[in-house]
């Protein structure tokens, strides 16, 4: 396939294509049967856009693609560099503890209250801010047990997708 | 139109597409628009279209569009001679419509009187009474709520009603305050609960019980009334499709209703109107069974969302009818016509509300930057939004962003048109209730016009339909990433749009893209 600067692309391994919202693995695809994969019908025809954030990983690209209406967001990264990457990681992560846990902003809006304090030790799905968008109250709870290391947000204050809340140790 | 402008200026005291409709409705009359705005709308549709517009303070809506002495004080400082609502926000608050027909303003709808009467439910069931209209069977005062010694009576009067019942807020609206009770050991906690809730949201926590109509289709009548006392009626809307109590899609007229049905369904809704001393514009809701037994629900003292798709059908101007008659003037001829011919339509029109929701998790809200935007085109489709690409859907306010409506000449072309417009739409940026809708303009039971506010419920799996097409979306990402080479030039500005059939497009676009495109700070 010739890529937009007229060169012929050396051939592509698989792709790795993973929802970014919750990280879980939605497809390995073979990028040279990927366009006549699928022959939507009209109407259903996918729309696909650079994501709106940079993906947190190299060598990852951020897309955004919308079929009949339904948005996703992924990263699609080169198959094999995952496979390494996450031996990489299996084996550092073997080696010590929990590190740092980020709660970020699922959500834009504005921030409630905020149930914990710096120190306050949580135990996962407890409760520990409130995010209010769109007239309704959207609860923030820890993902696993753990101290408050820092809270980055206060009651009234507006916060975007993506930004960190709370960090638990 | 051809006669004077029933006014030089007016305010529109609403924000999003319902400002922007109000504001093209001004100015088809020939009358100036002034538009308010908080900090978080302005750079908005509805400010961008207005001839002048004040801004009214912070995002929150209790700090700009709530606040009623801002709001008032803006219209005098343009030299507005009027003020009209929209929908939401102050448009049902009595106290509001009082301030400005104080401040020597006209309020464009009932008077404040009226409203006060009306918004209470409690108050609009015993209008209906005295109407000899049957409303849907409850209660006719507050229940108590707190004390402890009023739960036995209160326990045997929902036994007199029958489980199960609903809880209601009399102040209520939006579906706020409202809680299905299917046993007598729930009832004191519902009661509690609705009670808290309707006083957080209408500062009333008046609750009262009505029997549950189930499966029930929720037709409502059109309303306009003049200064003499005359009110017709300019035709029903069917708005079964909802999901928690807030509607999806509409439509005019309501399948399945003789002419017959229709005239005594236009003829109680006047009734209950004219008792009320309506003026300007107001919906009658009711509740049909499936039995056929239509009852009377409450009244809106406001211009509806929906009015477009009766706008369609009628052929009459709503809004701007409601500006000739906030000016003292009599019903229009067209809008006698309209009422004339209210029993025997002749076209169909269907509006479904585009909504910033996840209709695979729930109808959560999903705000956000749009980040493409095309709305259908064409013969017979009607767009009225207050957005467009590259605006941001703010996190604080009603999440309608679009009302797509369709007109054909019956019910069936209706439809086929609504699948042709809905399959041109396409938005990215943020999720919307499109796949919802496209799906209903698909659905046999819809098509069969087998409509019940039961329905979502019943027939949407929105988890299963966004999983159906994962696949498809996943394939599209990795084949338009595969020659995505490291940043290189790309300085052409088509490369920000997105790539139809994902051909591979210029991915360098893709990594400026990252770097301006941001979420603003």
């Amino acid at each position: 396939m010739p890529s937009i600067d007229g060169h012929d692309e050396p051939p592509v391994s698989r792709r790795r294509v993973t929802d970014r919202a919750t990280g879980d693995h939605v497809a390995d695809v073979d990028p040279a049967g990927a366009s006549s994969a699928a022959t939507p019908g009209p109407g259903s025809r996918p729309l696909v856009l650079p994501a709106s954030t940079r993906p947190s990983v190299r060598g990852r690209i951020g897309v955004e693609v919308v079929v009949d209406g339904w948005r996703f967001e992924f990263d699609v990264e080169d198959a094999d560099l995952s496979d390494l990457r996450a031996r990489a990681t299996a084996a550092r992560e073997a080696g010590r503890h929990h590190g740092p846990t980020d709660v970020r902003a699922i959500i834009p809006g504005r921030v409630v209250s905020v149930a914990v304090a710096v120190g306050d030790d949580v135990e996962a799905g407890q409760r520990l801010l409130s995010v209010e968008a769109m007239k309704m109250e959207n609860e923030l709870r820890a993902p696993r047990a753990g101290t408050v290391e820092r809270v980055a947000v206060g009651p009234g204050q507006t916060v975007e997708l993506g930004d960190s809340l709370i960090v638990l140790r | 139109m051809g006669e004077r402008p029933p006014f030089d200026r007016v305010l529109i005291a609403n924000r999003g597409e319902i400002a922007v409709r109000i504001i093209r409705a001004c100015h088809e009359a020939g009358m100036a628009a002034v538009a308010v705005y908080s900090d978080a709308d302005a750079e908005a549709r509805h400010v961008r279209l207005a001839d002048e517009a004040v801004r009214i303070g912070p995002a929150a809506p209790a700090d700009s569009y709530l606040r009623i002495d801002a709001i008032v004080e803006a219209a005098l400082s343009t030299r507005s001679a009027a003020i009209h609502p929209g929908y939401g926000f102050l448009s049902e608050r009595a106290a509001f419509a009082r301030a400005v027909e104080d401040a020597g303003l006209v309020f464009v709808g009932p008077p404040s009187g009226v409203i006060d009467a009306l918004g209470d439910k409690l108050h609009a069931r015993r209008v209906a009474l005295s109407a000899g209209v049957d409303a849907v069977p409850g209660t006719h005062d507050p229940a108590p709520v707190d004390r402890a010694d009023a739960v036995d009576g209160i326990v045997a009067e929902a036994e007199r009603i029958g489980f199960p019942v609903m809880v209601k807020a009399a102040a209520g609206g939006g579906g706020r305050g409202m809680r299905l009770v299917a046993t007598a050991a729930e009832l004191p906690a519902a009661l509690a609960a609705g009670s808290a809730e309707a006083r957080a949201a209408f500062g009333d926590g008046s609750v009262y019980l009505e029997r549950v109509i189930r499966p029930a289709r929720h037709i409502e009548v059109q309303l306009l009334g003049d200064a003499s006392g005359r009110v017709v009626a300019i035709g029903e809307r069917d708005c079964s499709l909802q999901r928690r109590h807030q509607k999806l899609v509409e439509e005019a007229p309501a399948p399945g209703l003789s002419a017959d049905d229709r005239r005594d369904l236009h003829e109680r809704a006047v009734r209950v109107a004219t008792a009320a001393g309506l003026r300007n514009a107001a919906t009658a809701e009711f509740l049909r069974g499936p039995d056929g037994a239509t009852w009377f629900l409450e009244v809106n003292t406001r211009l509806q969302v929906e009015h477009g798709v009766t706008e369609l059908v009628a052929g009459l101007d709503i809004v701007i009818e409601q500006f000739r008659l906030a000016a003292g003037r009599p019903l229009s001829e067209a809008a006698l016509a309209a009422a004339e011919r209210a029993a025997t339509p002749s076209s169909h029109a269907i509006e479904v509300r585009l909504a910033a929701e996840d209709p695979s998790r729930d109808f959560a809200p999903s705000p956000g930057r749009i980040r493409h935007w095309v709305m259908p085109e064409g013969p017979g489709v009607r767009v009225d939004t207050g957005v467009g690409d590259g605006d941001r859907v703010p996190p604080d306010y009603d999440n309608l962003v679009a009302k797509i409506m369709v007109h054909a000449g019956d019910r069936p072309a209706a439809i086929d048109r609504l699948r042709r417009a809905l399959d041109e739409t396409e938005i990215a940026g943020i999720q919307t209730t499109l796949p919802f809708h496209r799906s209903v303009a698909r659905h046999p039971g819809f098509a069969a016009a087998e409509l019940s506010t039961d329905w979502v419920a019943e027939t949407w799996d929105g988890p299963a339909a966004r999983a159906a097409v994962v696949q498809i979306a996943a394939a599209a990402a990795a084949g338009a990433a595969v020659a995505a080479p490291a940043a290189s030039d790309a300085r052409d500005p088509s490369r920000d749009r997105p790539a139809a059939v994902a051909p591979v497009s210029g991915w360098a676009a893709a990594a400026r893209a990252d770097a301006v495109d941001r979420w603003p700070r």
